[in-house]
């Protein structure tokens, strides 16, 4: 494929929308982002959503699904916040803390999760249920159902979530690193094989134990990331969420993973969920835009809509080709 | 001779997990009885409200496991009894009819049911990700309907002298047990049930044999939807009224009851009609019972983590028969 | 002769567990009589109460919580059973049968998915059951008045929302903010719509050609919140309005923010959502919410400027009721109907205020002390009952 069609392919969605919803905020008056603290929560925001994205999808693309994504990270919040207060009392260098906690504690959980998967052999999506129970019934017992309000709110988290810079730079090291490992190491190319021919790759030698507990690590301590940036988002950590309560977050990202999927054609997968979150984030400040227009109800129907329209064009791609191109005589 | 004892108690060990679910569901009532006669409350009060919490569940279930049986899982069930049982109420608050509303009920349910499915086969999407989208669409559009009507109340109710009469254990059962009964017929006695395990199990094969993948995918979502429309009916007879939370936690209840019943998640061959029953009135009597020993706020977490350990430790044991050397996905 | 043997099985354990669930038709119509009571408790017997809560997690609610089960439980004889978080109405149900089945004496609820239908079966297993911090809707109350195991109703009604809101509108207006944002929470529930029509009102605004309660209160409703094309305002200028929280709460406040209002008035939850970003940004800001430890530093150190709350020994004065119907001295107005007390909000505009309020309703010795609520418990008049809690 030549580059050129590679930058297009990959820059043509994230620029169509913005075109797209640009011009809609524009013939309403409206603007997307409308001054710096509005531009670093859009930065914020694309950090959360590239990052959840690529934790649905480590695990997803080998077919564990993986309902105690939303559980872990506010469990690593939940801790990492009570341990760097602890230690910091909310002092210089809380926020830095609190984010190398989050990383170790959800990879911690994520470990955990794994070996729970590996151990009993029962399908990953049941391990799952009963981890995100288990998770959540944790979080609830440490934070007696209250929001976790004291801990997360200091000088060093605003500073953190008032300059766009420091997600941006999340963003660059977690996509860097991600690339890095799936694409360039001897791990990465084992959960190639494994993805593509489970039964193949385990009698060429190749060993799947111990790739899925990384999966489960990186996934652990991707969510420990966004649960960070979460709590620097809303600055309050819900410790009440029982019977499932966390799972939303793992919706949030399913129509960025197929744009992303479908982006990465041209590039890289993992470019594709930076562009897809992107592209979210965008729909996301239009909405807040927009919002005395549309509700959160009517918000959530678009979302689904725009997620059934993208994978009915996503696989019927061929048969609408087949009948969009001029037929020959 | 040797290899027939081998063979005999191997199937001996078969006969015995298989029997594992029923033994739980067994164990549980029983410690629930002498829990609760140990404290001194009314036995035939909790058993009452037992059957109660559990009746909806293991309707809706039961309809679902038609879907299970393929190898899908549908998560929308819990918004689609919403929905139904919000145009219900709707339809006979503008017509006074109970014949009407319960006709539209059903329509309902088996229509988002069939939305459901059609997608999922004629646009070939993931069933799953098609059934987040109609799960968001569904709960999104009976809140707007539940708060716009609502008014001050919160809620849209019908009269309770309509259902009250229906509101008895006699008619509860009767609904079940006919139901069961169908689905048992159709599920272990018709060519769609032996078929839909074949598909479930082996879909390639399957439709090698000229089994119609589309045909059976829509008689399960068909099967659901009554299911469905059942589950919402005998919500508005236990409660008059609906709120935009009502039946919020079947759509996630399902798959642990369906899984706790003993019936795999990838659904095929080993598909059992009666898992949804034995797995929705155990999952309910285990949670009763922690809250009977476990007391106090902090308790709720504590017994949501007991109730998920127990959880996986059945499914680790009723999924003995079937380990596989690889990881299972 | 597997399957079947499973069948069977299946089937006889639903059964067994309907068929002695089913002797419940004849234990249901005693259950009055067995697990409730008719006859008034005896002054020594511990009384047994269940409170229905839709909220674990809130400042407020943990309020109410800590002063029931930390000072009126070790002040009386009775003991406090707090639900689960009960998500809708059948989960509000099952628990009123569990607290009967355990031979519960009284409900107090604080969940109000379906107070109706709660009420009804109260009424069925014979528990006495109260309304606690709100109101039922005015037909509703018509309906159970004049019931006996429906003790009554002590919190704000819709007027009061309405006029909290109000008070806080007028306030701003009447010092001066020519620009302000609006956080309306969780619009529709009701006592976020009063709530915010009250602010729109004590702004000098009409909504949709209204300004009175019910006029906006209705179109509220319609809109599902505030459409801004609806509003005219005289003085004040609304320069964002926004309620929820999602994904875009933090755009939606970030673009009212940057526009520097001279006010940002929140109907709930804003203390626990924005209270940070709020301070951050040095803009005055208010809340409908409760006297916590929290809301003090915000309005020592930040830019909390007005709140209205409740205390949490507001909810003593209802206690104190169901005592009495339980033990046989119910409070009934001149017609025999049940107890209907709007209570209102305090307010604080600055410290001081705020801690003498917070201070003098604290731990062991709350606003409704167990000496102030001994004055009610017994036998005792509607009217002093009422005189009582109007007081404070």
């Amino acid at each position: 494929m030549k580059t050129s069609k590679k930058i297009i392919g990959t820059l043509a969605i994230p620029v169509i929308v913005a075109a797209v919803l640009l011009i809609l905020c524009a013939a309403n008056g409206k603007s997307m982002i409308a001054n710096r603290t509005s531009f670093n929560y859009f930065t914020l925001y694309t950090a959360i959503v590239m990052i959840t994205t690529m934790a649905l999808s480590i695990n997803l693309g080998s077919g564990r699904f993986d309902f105690s994504l939303g559980a872990m990270a506010v469990l690593a919040s939940i801790l990492s916040s009570k341990i760097s207060y602890a230690l910091l009392a909310g002092g210089t260098g809380s926020a830095v803390l609190m984010l190398c906690l989050n990383i170790v504690i959800g990879g911690l959980l994520g470990l955990c999760s794994g070996a729970l998967y590996v151990t009993l052999r029962i399908p990953p999506i049941i391990t799952s249920l009963g981890v995100t129970l288990i998770y959540e019934g944790i979080s609830f017992t440490v934070t007696g159902g209250k929001y976790v309000m004291t801990e997360v709110r200091n000088a060093s988290m605003t500073a953190f979530a008032g300059n766009w810079y420091f997600s941006a730079l999340i963003i660059v090291l977690v996509l860097a690193f991600i690339v890095y490992l799936f694409d360039h190491t001897r791990f990465g190319y084992d959960y190639k094989a494994l993805q593509s021919g489970q039964k193949v790759a385990v009698n060429t030698g190749i060993r799947e134990v111990p790739n899925a507990l990384w999966c489960y690590v990186i996934c652990g301590a991707l969510m420990g990331i966004v649960g960070f940036l979460n709590v620097a988002r809303s600055s309050n950590i819900n410790g009440g969420s029982l019977n499932f309560g966390s799972i939303g977050i793992m919706f949030t990202a399913f129509l960025p993973m197929f744009i992303g999927g479908y982006i990465g054609r041209y590039s890289n997968d993992k470019l594709g969920y930076l562009m897809a979150a992107l592209c979210m984030s965008m729909l996301n400040s239009t909405f807040a835009a927009f919002s005395n227009e549309i509700s959160a109800s009517a918000q959530s129907i678009i979302n689904a809509v725009l997620l059934v329209v993208f994978l009915i064009y996503l696989n019927n791609e061929g048969l609408l080709k087949k009948i969009l191109s001029p037929k020959k005589a | 001779m040797e290899q027939e004892a081998i063979l005999r108690k191997y199937k001996l060990r078969q006969r015995l997990i298989d029997l594992l679910p029923l033994a739980a569901l067994a164990a549980l009532f029983a410690i629930l009885c002498i829990t609760v006669q140990s404290k001194g409350y009314r036995l035939d009060m909790y058993l009452k409200i037992i059957f109660n919490e559990g009746v909806v569940l293991a309707v809706v279930a039961t309809g679902a496991v038609f879907i299970y049986t393929l190898g899908s899982f549908d998560i929308s069930l819990g918004a689609s009894t919403l929905f139904s049982a919000t145009l219900g109420v709707m339809t006979y608050n503008a017509t006074g009819s109970l014949p009407l509303m319960i006709l539209v009920i059903f329509g309902v349910a088996v229509g988002c049911s069939l939305l459901s499915s059609v997608l999922a086969s004629v646009f070939h999407i993931p069933v799953f990700v098609t059934t987040v989208a109609m799960m968001s669409v569904l709960s999104a559009i009976a809140a707007q309907i539940i708060t716009t009507n609502g008014g001050a109340v919160g809620g849209i109710s019908i009269p309770s002298a309509l259902v009250k009469p229906l509101d008895n254990m006699g008619f509860k059962i009767a609904v079940l047990a006919i139901f069961w009964l169908i689905c048992f017929f159709v599920f272990d006695f018709t060519k769609i049930g032996r078929k839909q395990k074949f598909l479930g199990g082996n879909p390639v094969c399957a439709q090698l044999t000229g089994i119609q993948v589309n045909k059976y995918a829509i008689i399960a979502f068909v099967m659901a939807g009554i299911g469905v429309g059942l589950g919402a009916f005998l919500t508005l007879v236990y409660t008059p009224s609906v709120t935009a939370t009502t039946a919020g936690s079947i759509g996630m209840n399902i798959i642990v009851a369906i899984v706790f019943g003993g019936m795999p998640i990838s659904g095929g061959p080993r598909s059992r009609i009666y898992s949804a029953l034995v797995g929705g009135f155990s999952y309910i009597l285990l949670n009763n019972i922690l809250k009977l020993v476990i007391d106090s706020n902090i308790g709720y977490g504590v017994s949501q983590i007991v109730s998920a350990v127990f959880f996986l430790a059945v499914v680790y044991v009723t999924g003995l028969n079937y380990r596989s050397q690889m990881l299972p996905r | 002769m597997k399957k079947a043997l499973a069948l069977i099985l299946a089937l006889v354990m639903v059964l067994a567990l309907a068929a002695c669930g089913n002797s419940a038709p004849a234990a249901s119509n005693d259950a009055p009589a067995a697990a409730g009571n008719d006859a008034p408790a005896a002054n020594d017997k511990p009384i047994k109460i269940g409170v229905l809560v839709s909220d674990v997690s809130g400042e407020e609610a943990l309020g109410f919580r800590a002063y029931y089960e930390n000072y009126i439980a070790k002040n009386y004889n009775v003991t406090f059973t707090y639900t689960e978080q009960l998500e809708d109405a059948a989960a509000e149900k099952a628990a009123i049968e569990k607290f009967a089945a355990q031979g519960y004496d009284a409900i107090l609820s604080l969940s109000a998915s379906d107070r109706t239908t709660q009420i009804e079966t109260c009424i069925a297993n014979g528990l006495y059951y109260a309304v606690v911090s709100g109101m039922l809707d005015d037909a509703q109350f018509e309906q159970f008045k004049g019931e006996q195991y429906f003790v009554g109703q002590i919190g704000p009604s819709m007027d009061t929302e309405y006029e909290a809101g109000y008070a806080m509108g007028k306030h701003f207006a009447d010092n001066g903010a020519k620009t302000v944002g609006i956080y309306g929470a969780f619009i529709p529930n009701p006592m976020h719509v009063y709530r915010t029509a009250g602010v729109l009102a004590g702004l000098g605004c009409t909504y949709g050609g209204a300004s009175d309660k019910d006029g906006i209160a209705g179109q509220l409703f319609g809109d599902q919140g505030v459409n801004m094309e609806k509003l005219e305002c005289g003085d004040v200028q609304v320069i964002g309005y926004f309620q929820g929280f999602g994904d875009t709460t933090f755009d939606e406040l970030f673009a009212i923010v940057g526009q520097q209002p001279d006010a940002f008035l929140s109907v709930g939850m804003a203390t626990t959502f924005f209270a940070d970003a709020l301070n951050g940004a040095k803009i005055p800001y208010s809340d409908i919410d409760s006297f916590t430890s929290g809301n003090a530093a915000n309005m020592a150190d930040g830019t909390l400027v007005y709140l209205a709350g409740k205390y949490s020994s507001s909810i003593g004065p209802i206690f104190a009721a169901v005592m009495n119907a339980v033990q046989g001295n119910p409070v009934r107005d001149a017609e025999g109907n049940a107890l209907s007390i709007s209570q209102s909000y305090l307010v604080a505009t600055d410290s001081a205020a705020f801690d003498s309020i917070f201070n003098g309703d604290k731990g062991d010795s709350p606003i409704f002390s167990k000496d102030v609520l001994d004055t009610v418990i017994g036998a005792v008049s509607y009217d002093d009952f009422v005189k009582l809690v109007e007081s404070k």
